[in-house]
């Protein structure tokens, strides 16, 4: 470090050298060089990012399909008419909503849970504590065709593990082939399969910040292990539940992949994400004509997204009033 | 806990010898410990299952003939068969989807890092006027609507649809990687650019020759963590690439299942030979994997 101007003199704290910008270009690097050689980076950031992300609400307002060549026209609040208001197809669009928050409830709820209790199980002293570490987080490498591929396989209707282990309880189900139902919640399942990994370990980071002196003070108090779980880990462990909350609940309701993969696009399983996706390039059955309603599927994502932001400012307020409620 | 006393007493015998081997009375605390310990395994074991089961079912699948599959799809193979592996590997054009695969990940992720650090660099040190609100950008995108389709609009009128070079343009940014590496670059010494400049050193060489080695656990979080998104991308893949040579493995394993259907034990060996390699890397990677993940999650 540079000599600070003050010297050794002990009177005076001593302070880090301020580096002025202009000093620093005035001597060797052009002051034009850093904007230039960010450009490239921040240019396609805007145009491949954030500028599409703004122009879907645009694209919402119009009739564009997604065939080169075809005039795109103004037609106001026609989508949102249509999508929410309008027909069976609104009934249709109105239970995909309504089946986008139970499928964020259930996997939300229940992968915080497990993500907990393996966190909280592999925080311990406890032997093969990395295999299952390791385990349990690999299926989120693994990405959805290969997610989707590997239970679809077990879920096999006939003879597979899941459809045999059932029947030992004298339950028969075409599982994935069955009833909406029934396919929707093995979605649930194998999204959290997949997911839970991500959870355990922003729990794990979270428990590993807090210091093990304030085990040690409160065993010393006589605290048993349940009290030491609810005094100490989990009021320090907000920031981990906050970011898990928020991380599962906004993952969940945009998450769709895998019941393509799993499903297709079957009716009385969809979520919005799906109905995006599909009226937007063409994967409904429908004919021609009826796919690649670009702007209509624009609509559904803005709606989408309407329902991720209001999800998510509830949660966060609610969580920061929890907080404040902790820390006092 | 029978299972837990068994398993230690050898070991105790072991290292403390004969004498210390028989413990009559455990004392309570212990004995509540080893409770404890059992039934965090019990636990563990359960799940474990679950985590195993269908890569068991997975990895036996494909060593079976079709129909040794049909009759008992859930049993152990009868023997060692590679056949599955050639057949998959021979029917669909695995080679090309994972040539296909590793151009895309490298050139998108290659670009996507080196001009994220150019971006990065001078944010962090406050080195841009405005780069405070650049970096605000770079934070809001993350809660931005989706946009998936004004970027199909314009690369369809780019011209774009279906060709390598428009597949890669869709993943040359990654908002979360400038994250990392701002909050990164804030911990270097500020007094390093300024003996740079006054050696003659060049921002540009001092960038990729002075920080960027300087960052390498950074960097490599971000690698890893847009290259493995790249990798496993499937939507994009079936909405911008209609040309089955232009498909990487995630897509190449979707047709694949299209045309295999119901004929799993291919189709299983085929999982298997794209998973392993991606398992083999996790191994190796999962610290940073895990310390990209948790970036910035647990500070509060």
């Amino acid at each position: 470090m540079r000599e600070s101007p003050t010297g050794g003199n002990p009177g005076i704290p001593h302070t880090t050298t301020v580096i002025h910008r202009s000093y620093l270009f005035a001597r060797g690097w052009r002051s034009a060089t850093p904007v230039l050689l960010l450009l490239p980076g921040f240019l396609l950031y805007l145009v491949m990012a954030v500028g599409p992300s703004l122009a879907t609400a645009v694209y919402s307002f119009t009739d564009a399909t997604g065939i080169r060549g075809i005039a795109i026209n103004w037609i106001g609040f026609e989508n949102y008419d249509e999508f929410l208001l309008r027909g069976a197809a609104s009934r249709d669009n109105i239970a995909a909503l309504r089946r986008t928050v139970y499928f964020c409830l259930f996997v939300t709820v229940i992968q915080f849970g497990i993500g907990l209790l393996f966190a909280v199980l592999l925080n311990q002293k406890i032997r093969g504590k990395k295999f299952f570490r390791t385990l349990f987080f690999m299926p989120v490498i693994l990405g959805v065709a290969i997610q989707g591929l590997i239970w679809k396989l077990f879920l096999l209707p006939r003879g597979g593990p899941a459809a045999e282990f059932f029947q030992l309880f004298g339950w028969t189900s075409e599982l994935l082939g069955g009833q909406p139902r029934q396919a929707f919640a093995w979605v649930i399942v194998v999204q959290i399969w997949a997911n839970a990994g991500i959870t355990m370990v922003i729990f794990l980071a979270g428990m590993q910040t807090i210091p093990n002196e304030l085990y040690e003070a409160a065993r010393i108090d006589g605290a048993g292990k349940w009290q030491l779980f609810r005094n100490v880990t989990w009021p320090l462990l907000t920031p981990a539940v906050n970011t898990n909350l928020l991380l599962n609940i906004i993952g969940s309701l945009q998450a769709w992949q895998l019941f393509l993969v799993l499903i297709g696009y079957r009716p009385g399983t969809q979520v919005l994400g799906y109905l995006v996706f599909a009226e937007g390039f063409g994967q409904t059955s429908g004919s021609v004509a009826s796919a690649f309603r670009q702007g209509y599927a624009a609509a559904a994502s803005i709606a989408l997204f309407i329902l991720v932001l209001v999800f998510a400012l509830v949660t966060h307020a609610w969580l920061s009033r929890r907080e404040k409620r902790y820390i006092g | 806990m029978t299972a837990v006393e068994t398993h230690q007493a050898p070991r105790k015998a072991k290292e403390h010898g004969p004498e210390r081997t028989v413990r009559d009375e455990p004392p309570g605390w212990l004995v509540r410990l080893r409770r404890q310990k059992l039934a965090s395994y019990v636990i563990l074991v359960v799940f474990a299952v679950l985590y195993i089961g269908p890569l068991l079912m997975l990895v036996t699948t494909a060593f079976k003939t079709l129909p040794e599959f049909f009759q008992n799809p859930t049993g152990m193979p009868e023997s060692l068969r590679f056949e599955n592996f050639t057949e998959a590997w021979n029917e669909a054009q695995f080679a090309r989807y994972l040539v296909n695969s590793v151009v895309y990940t490298t050139v998108a992720t290659a670009v996507c890092v080196v001009t994220s650090v150019l971006v990065a660099f001078p944010i962090a040190r406050g080195y841009l006027k405005g780069g405070r609100y650049i970096l605000l950008l770079y934070v809001i995108a993350l809660f931005l609507p989706p946009a998936l389709i004004p970027q199909f609009q314009l690369i369809l009128n780019l011209g774009l649809f279906n060709t390598r070079a428009g597949y890669i343009l869709l993943f040359l940014v990654n908002p979360i990687g400038i994250i990392i590496l701002v909050n990164y670059i804030k911990a270097i010494p500020r007094e390093l650019d300024e003996s740079a400049a006054i050696d003659g050193c060049g921002y540009y060489r001092f960038v990729f020759k002075i920080i960027v080695p300087l960052i390498r656990p950074a960097i490599a979080t971000v690698t890893v963590l847009h290259a493995i998104g790249l990798w496993n991308e499937l939507v994009l893949a079936i909405i911008y690439l209609t040309n089955d040579d232009l498909y990487p493995v995630t897509r190449g394993l979707i047709a694949f299942e299209g045309l295999y259907g119901a004929n799993w034990p291919p189709m299983a060996a085929a999982v298997l030979i794209l998973m392993t390699p991606m398992v083999v890397l996790f191994l190796f990677l999962q610290r940073y994997i895990v310390s990209g993940l948790t970036a910035g999650a647990v500070k509060g």
